[in-house]
């Protein structure tokens, strides 16, 4: 059989492309579920971050999830926790990063006064500068931050700890720091008239 | 390439490791060298998928090669590649999605990381299979051991720990630089030389 012919090479082809998709195809279908479980995880631990929820592995991440009831408000998908009488509200938000989309999950009081928690699901800022919003200290600084008009400032000098309505901003990353200070107030507008509050 | 004559394990060994690196001496795959070095975690994951990748598709490509029709021979290698490269991805993304997201669009990039069709090309095109396996191997584990190298440096300075263990104390300033891309393209410049100096002592021909 003569291996340089042009009907050889084109069943060769599609014998050999049909041969790897298909075995592609086993591989994609076996793991499918292990990928969609894991994204998943990924959403369910960010939101029990935000609310200051803890958690050892993926069987308390589930078991913990199951407390917090899911609701629509205005368009937007959010999740409810009540414990100890008071309510609380978490979101999946997103904005514009220096690089890339920043996603966060932010979580509330049901009046938008207090900012319960914070937690950055995926960003693409440059490591060791902007993306220094995943280290625990900046997420840390939001944790029963009081808003000061409905909002927060990323400050550059000084300490803020204790201020209201203040983070510290992220030395080096101003460009970072100035997206995460839109996001988080766009987040909270929205947070603000999906619970019906004031505008 | 005047590599391709060699036949010997032990040979290809040290033409792969050494006198003909794929990094400091051929200097292919630059591109991952400068993005996925800055924490050796991801590093390691990064080169063990770019070994197993070029070891699995020169064997492929050589077990193939009697049966490839020569028009079509670099679209199927390339085939080949692609197919251990996405096996690596599904596994990553599965079993390991924090360094999955870490690595992103890095992993499906090894396809177009030129040591692999270079290897598939230069040598288990007209090599034995298990000598094709071997060479592709070594050829990753020369590139696994500079990125390796690369990415000690840049996580010590850069981060101040290793393997994400934290080795310098916390007053530690962290060298910025050498998180971001270009310090790579510095040490890779500087592992050329140190490599190309010794060779040179030691009176190989320096290619």
């Amino acid at each position: 059989m003569n291996k340089q012919s042009l009907g050889y090479t084109i069943v060769f082809s599609f014998v050999v492309c049909f041969a790897f998709v298909f075995l592609l195809s086993i591989t994609h279908q076996a793991t499918r579920e292990q990928v969609q479980l894991n994204q998943e995880l990924r959403t369910k631990r960010a939101v029990l971050r935000a609310l200051t929820i803890e958690f050892n592995d993926d069987e308390e991440v589930l078991e913990r999830f199951a407390e917090i009831e899911t609701v629509t408000r205005n368009g937007i998908e959010l999740f409810r926790l009540t414990k100890d009488g008071e309510t609380r509200y978490a979101g999946i938000f997103g904005g514009a990063g220096l690089w890339g989309p920043i996603n966060i999950t932010l979580a509330v009081d049901a009046d938008v006064e207090t900012i319960i928690g914070l937690d950055i699901i995926d960003h693409n800022e440059t490591p060791g500068l902007g993306g220094r919003i995943d280290e625990p200290w900046f997420q840390r600084q939001f944790r029963g931050l009081r808003l000061v008009d409905g909002g927060v400032q990323l400050i550059r000098d000084g300490n803020t700890e204790g201020e209201d309505g203040k983070a510290d901003a992220i030395t080096g990353a101003t460009g970072t720091s100035m997206s995460m200070d839109r996001i988080l107030n766009q987040t909270l507008r929205d947070l603000r008239s999906a619970l019906g509050g004031e505008a | 390439m005047s590599d391709t004559a060699v036949k010997d394990p032990g040979a290809i060994l040290k033409t792969n490791l050494w006198t003909s690196n794929p990094i400091f001496v051929q200097v292919l795959g630059i591109c991952s060298a400068l993005a996925v070095t800055n924490l050796l975690t991801n590093t390691m994951i990064m080169t063990l998928g770019v070994v197993f990748t070029t070891a699995m598709s020169s064997l492929t490509v050589s077990l193939m090669k009697s049966f490839i029709p020569r028009k079509v021979r670099m679209v199927v290698q390339t085939l080949i590649i692609a197919f251990y490269v996405i096996i690596v991805d599904i596994v990553l993304r599965a079993y390991l999605p924090e360094v999955s997201r870490n690595l992103g669009p890095y992993v499906g990039l090894i396809i177009t990381n030129c040591i692999i069709m270079g290897r598939a090309e230069a040598f288990a095109q007209s090599n034995r299979p298990i000598l094709s396996f071997w060479d592709g191997m070594t050829s990753g584990l020369g590139y696994m051991g500079v990125l390796l190298v690369i990415a000690f440096v840049r996580e010590l300075l850069g981060f101040g720990s290793l393997f994400g263990v934290r080795i310098f104390p916390e007053g530690f300033t962290p060298w910025t630089i050498m998180v971001m891309p270009p310090s790579a393209f510095f040490l890779i410049g500087l592992i050329v030389w140190i490599g190309k100096t010794i060779m040179h002592r030691q009176g190989e021909p320096v290619t």
